[in-house]
Order: C-alpha cells, then sequence, then structure tokens
C-alpha cells in the first residue's frame, strides 16, 4: 500500500482503527477478500451475482462453523485438532439417532450437539485435570471420535435418507436464503459479541495472553478451559448438523482434514497461533477468501493440481500481507 | 500379584496352543486399504465367504484410512512376520508395498493385486511377482457410465456435462472420470463435459462443485461422479435447486445408500462393482495358484449399471452380489 500524502496515511489509519477496535477485525483482511472478489469478477462472468453470493456464503458454512471454534480456541492459546473429526462423528450420531433407532426428528439435532459437546468436554477435562497437552488429547480425540463414528456407522458406510425437517437445516431456503447461512450468520454474530464484548471473551482472552497473570487477577482458568472445549465440540457438531442435513446422510468420513481449513481461516483473519488475540468477524472474513478462491476456481474450471498451488500461494500470501502491515504498525 | 500372573502366563499359552492348532489350515494374509468405506466392507464379506468355501483361514488388516500409505506398508511388513501362505493385498498407491512384496516374493508366498491398484510396468522394475490382480476395471465402468447417460439422453443430445472427480492425483478415480470422458466424446459428441473437478472423495465438496457449476451452466444435462459419495452430494444440491427432473446424475460402486437413492428416483444410476465378488473370487482364484494351477494374469470381475428399473425388476442375477 503506497500511500503518499499525509492527510490519506491519517485516513487510512483512522479507518484502520475504526475496524481494528469498534469492529475487531483487521482492514487488511477484508481487503484481500475484495481483492480476490475483484479477480475472480474480471476472470469470470459468472461470478459476480446473488445466487453465486449465497452459493459461496453456503459452500463456507461448515467450515465458517469450525472457525468460529478454532477462534475461540486459539485465543485462549489452545488448540483444538479434533474439529473435523467431531464433525463427522457428530453427523453419524444425529443420523444413527432419527434414522437407525427412528427416533423423532429434533433427536437428530440433540444427538449432533450433544455428541459434539461431549467430545469437546471430555477433551477439556483431559487437557484441564490430568494436564495433557491439548496437542496430544485433541490429536487423540481425532482418531477416536472418527473410529467410534465408522463403528456406530453400519459398514462404515453412510445413514443416509433423513426426516425432512432436518434435511431443511441444509437445504431449506427462507426468503431465498440458505438455512446453513441463516445458522452461521447467527452463531457468528453471538461469538462475535461473546470474544470482543463481554467479560467470557476478555478472560479468554486474558487467558490466552498470559496464563499466570489472569490465574492472578482472579480467573478461573481450569473451568473457563473446561467450558471452551465443551463449546468447540458444540460447535464441531453444529457443523456436523449442518454437513449431514446438506447432504441427506451422516457419513464416518465427513470432515477429513477440515480442522486445518478452519484453522487457517482463523489465522487468515487475524488470530493468533499462540493466544491472547482473536476475531471472529475476521475467521468469517478468513473462511469466505478460502471459499471465494474455491468458488473462482470451480467457475474457471481449474484442473486440480493447479487448485492445490493457487490455494496455498493465496493463503501464504494473505498472511503475509497481515504480518508486514503489523510490522510496519510496530515500527512506527 | 503373583496369582494373577500366573493366570496371565495360562491364558497366553492357551491362545498360543489355539494359533497352533488353527495353523493346520493353510492362513491368508489379506491386506486392504482401509474398512471405513462400505465397499471394503463388501470386499470383507466376499473374502469371508470365499475363505469358508475354499476350507482356509485368513485375517485381515487394514490401514486407517485410504490415505494412510505409510502405516499400510508397515502392516504389511508385519504380516510377512506371521508368514503367510498367500497374502491378498489392496495397495493404497502402486509403489508403496513393493518393498514388503518383494520380500514375500522372497519367501516363496503368493502375492494376488486386489483391486488392481499395482502397475505391471513398476512391478517389473522393482522385481516384484505378481500371482494375478483382481477387480473391476476402472475404466470400463467410467465408460458404462457414459453408455448409460448417452442411452438415457440420445446419441444426438446437447448440453453441458460436468464430471467430479476422485482424490486429487487418485489413480481410481482418474481412470473412472477418464473412461467416463472418452466414452462420452466417442459416442455422444454434442454432450460437452464444462469441467471435470476433483470432489476429492468428499460429499461436501461435490455438492459445493455442483452448485458452483450450476451457477455458470444452469442448463447442466448430466453429472457423472467417480464414486457414490459424491454423486449423493450431487444429488442434494441438484434437487435443492429444483432441477432433479432436468439432471441425469450417474456415480460409481452401488453403495447402499445409493442404492437406496436410486429406489427415491434421486439419483438416477451408480455402477455398480460387486467387491463381495472380488473378495469371494480373489480367494477361490488364489487357492488354485497355491495347488499349482494356472490363474489368468488379470481377472476383471464385471460391474453393473444400477438404475430404479433394474431394482426395482429384481430379477438381473448379478444383484445378489450387490451389497
Amino acid at each position: 500500500m503506497v500511500v503518499n500524502t499525509a492527510a490519506t496515511t491519517d485516513a487510512w489509519r483512522r479507518l484502520q482503527f475504526f475496524f481494528d477496535s469498534k469492529l475487531h477485525v483487521r482492514l487488511e483482511s477484508i481487503i484481500v477478500l475484495a481483492a480476490l472478489g475483484l479477480a475472480m469478477t474480471l476472470l469470470s462472468p459468472f461470478f459476480l451475482s446473488v445466487s453465486n453470493f449465497l452459493n459461496i456464503l453456503l459452500a463456507t458454512t461448515t467450515i465458517g462453523v469450525l472457525a468460529i471454534a478454532a477462534t475461540l480456541i486459539l485465543s485462549s492459546n489452545g488448540l483444538d485438532l479434533s474439529l473435523g473429526s467431531v464433525l463427522g462423528f457428530a453427523g453419524v450420531v444425529g443420523a444413527y439417532f432419527c434414522v437407525e433407532l427412528e427416533w423423532p426428528w429434533f433427536m437428530a439435532i440433540v444427538g449432533a450437539l450433544g455428541a459434539g459437546a461431549l467430545a469437546g468436554y471430555i477433551n477439556g477435562v483431559l487437557i484441564t485435570r490430568l494436564r495433557i497437552p491439548a496437542f496430544i488429547v485433541t490429536l487423540g480425540m481425532l482418531g477416536i471420535a472418527r473410529g467410534v463414528g465408522l463403528i456406530i456407522a453400519p459398514n462404515g458406510g453412510a445413514i443416509y435418507g433423513l426426516p425432512a425437517p432436518v434435511v431443511f437445516l441444509g437445504q431449506g431456503r427462507p426468503l431465498g436464503i440458505p438455512m446453513p447461512v441463516i445458522i452461521l450468520a447467527i452463531v457468528a454474530i453471538i461469538a462475535h459479541y461473546v470474544l470482543s464484548y463481554s467479560r467470557f471473551g476478555h478472560h479468554t482472552l486474558a487467558m490466552g495472553d498470559n496464563e499466570a497473570a489472569a490465574r492472578a487477577t482472579g480467573i478461573p482458568v481450569e473451568s473457563l478451559r473446561r467450558k471452551l472445549y465443551t463449546i468447540s465440540g458444540l460447535l464441531a457438531g453444529m457443523a456436523g448438523l449442518i454437513f449431514m442435513a446438506r447432504v441427506n446422510a451422516g457419513d464416518p468420513t465427513a470432515g477429513y482434514t477440515y480442522e486445518l481449513t478452519a484453522i487457517t481461516a482463523a489465522i487468515i483473519g487475524g488470530t493468533s497461533l499462540f493466544g491472547g488475540k482473536g476475531s471472529i468477524l475476521g475467521a468469517m472474513v478468513g473462511a469466505l477468501i478460502m471459499g471465494v478462491l474455491q468458488n473462482g476456481l470451480n467457475l474457471l474450471a481449474v484442473q486440480s493440481y493447479y487448485q492445490q498451488i493457487a490455494i496455498g500461494a493465496v493463503l501464504i500470501l494473505a498472511v503475509c500481507i497481515d504480518q508486514m502491515q503489523s510490522e510496519k504498525e510496530r515500527k512506527a | 500379584m503373583m496369582k494373577f500372573k500366573l493366570a496371565l502366563l495360562a491364558s497366553v499359552v492357551a491362545v498360543m496352543s489355539t494359533t497352533a492348532f488353527a495353523a493346520d489350515k493353510p492362513v491368508y494374509g489379506v491386506l486392504m486399504k482401509t474398512l471405513a468405506n462400505p465397499f471394503w466392507g463388501a470386499m470383507e464379506q466376499g473374502v469371508k465367504a470365499g475363505a469358508d468355501a475354499a476350507g482356509v483361514e485368513y485375517y485381515l488388516q487394514a490401514a486407517e484410512s485410504d490415505q494412510a500409505a505409510e502405516p499400510q506398508l508397515n502392516l504389511c511388513n508385519t504380516m510377512l512376520e506371521r508368514k503367510p501362505a498367500v497374502m491378498i493385498t489392496a495397495a493404497i498407491n502402486s509403489n508403496i508395498l513393493l518393498p514388503c512384496l518383494k520380500a514375500a516374493n522372497d519367501m516363496g508366498i503368493p502375492v494376488v493385486d486386489l483391486d488392481g491398484n499395482l502397475d505391471p510396468a513398476v512391478n517389473e522394475k522393482a522385481g516384484v511377482k505378481i500371482a494375478f490382480q483382481i477387480g473391476s476395471d476402472n475404466e470400463a465402468a467410467g465408460a458404462q457410465g457414459a453408455d448409460y447417460v448417452v442411452g438415457k439422453l440420445g446419441a444426438d443430445a446437447k448440453g453441458p456435462v460436468l464430471v467430479i472427480e476422485g482424490l486429487s492425483g487418485n489413480i481410481t478415480g482418474q481412470k473412472r472420470a477418464r473412461g467416463f470422458a472418452e466414452q462420452l466424446k466417442k459416442t455422444a459428441p454434442g454432450l460437452e463435459i464444462v469441467a471435470s473437478l476433483p470432489g476429492d472423495w468428499d460429499r461436501g465438496k461435490a455438492a459445493n462443485i455442483t452448485n458452483d457449476i450450476l451457477t455458470k451452466h444452469g442448463d447442466l444435462v448430466a453429472i457423472f461422479a467417480a464414486n457414490d459419495g459424491m454423486a449423493l452430494g450431487a444429488v442434494e444440491t441438484v434437487f435443492a435447486a429444483g432441477k432433479g427432473e432436468q439432471v441425469t446424475i450417474v456415480g460409481v460402486d452401488g453403495n447402499s445408500d445409493a442404492v437406496k437413492s436410486i429406489k427415491e428416483g434421486r439419483l438416477t444410476a451408480s455402477v455398480a462393482q460387486l467387491p463381495y465378488l472380488v473378495g469371494k473370487q480373489a480367494v477361490e482364484s488364489v487357492k488354485l495358484v497355491a495347488e499349482g494351477k494356472e490363474v489368468p494374469a488379470v481377472v476383471h470381475v464385471p460391474t453393473m449399471v444400477l438404475t430404479k428399473a433394474v431394482l426395482d425388476a429384481g430379477t438381473e442375477p448379478m444383484l445378489e452380489f450387490v451389497k
């Protein structure tokens, strides 16, 4: 960004300050998203339309919900590698309840969210009570949740054919807006408020910044951590619910490696890998950057090997721009 | 504590002696890619049926996912330690198991390439000898999918077609997509493949790709997906967009959830592989090899197109093997 006159520098600074301190999202990541959107608009005549915009949002929902979980956990200087596996496990449990056991449809929701929260709670208990590093606990859960999901699903296959109200959660379009997008929007707004404005959020960030200092000021760090991991699992369960409703099946292989995409989205959005800094809106922008990129590459029918290269390059570039900007600010 | 240890020792001895008894029958080692997929589940059932019929014992192992190449090599090496009479292996890729299979050759253990994941040229370079290869012909399965689409839409049909490939770089998915594309070009040049994109065997990704392509080509007439899971993801998107009548969707595998969807009139067709039959025939044929008889180098187990009509009629004799 080359800015010549003092006046524009000042305006830029003020805009930056507004986004940073009022909206708690970095201006740079929004600019990367806008630039990517502009590039795709120029490259494909099909990119810029309301229906394609909704496509992108819809395609971003599962990663978006997981990115919220990843942001909360990373902000607290934690790590949850089990997100993708818990997504798959939760979907299978939900589908198992309403298809195999023939329980009423809402038990699919109870099952998916409950299974996710349970997995997250177990993560939290093991991390705080037994003092096992989060990396190890959640890596273990990554395997356990995937394995249990595969055992529950008959023959390792998907449980197909969900009740209509459940499918509505994934495929319904009230007022033309896909249900998963509405769910993501509501969850993101609540989570953004909680992390950036509530006491719970302040405690989370304080703990992520310096756990000893947070403990000294009387923040109950252990119970806070357990809550965060339970919420993370609950959100993974919600992503599992959305996934299963979209594809009309509880698929035990769903969400394979999604945790990495979610963590990447959070980091692109300005969340620190080392705690103390996090933004839900930023994570949504990060998830959208990846969604726009994938959508554009599909519209352009780019061949698979080149897609991988393009995605990798944009990720590095996005974080690079953000880093350079932070560096400049530190020097200024 | 002492008593406990004695009991433990006793049970270990007991277990060891039962294994010794079982060794009267020849023991076959079966190494699969994964069991996290109904395809391999059905294959296992076929192996079991084949082993029961042939009067042999077998033990089966599989990697945790069909991406876990190195763990599969470790499983293979461990399997050799038990000195099986034959090795039936479904390699995750064409090179990972070669050192282990070479060792099996040196020990005089016949090796079967289950599901055809090895490359004869690479085998020769590595000095690995395969008794025979058995499985479905993936390229032919893709072509069968194209034949079905052309049969349904007509040879002079026109319109955009989407191909959803498997995991980027995976040979099975590539063969199916290629078989479909080449046959379609030959038999119905008016049907144009407007995009061939990697769905990575992921239902959700396939659903997203379908959404993206429908945006660009609202008049899409057909989708071919390299497996059923992805085809079912596409089905949900197409029906959610209200275009279920317009788009012919074909998957590959013949999984139980695909069968359900076909019966409901959602998925149009699936080129069913018959993994049950593959597993059963693999055991039966390798028994012949162990007895010193001849078996052709490549055994193709047929694939069949499942449609609502075929399933509703239920008269096709091969339906028995669709699990």
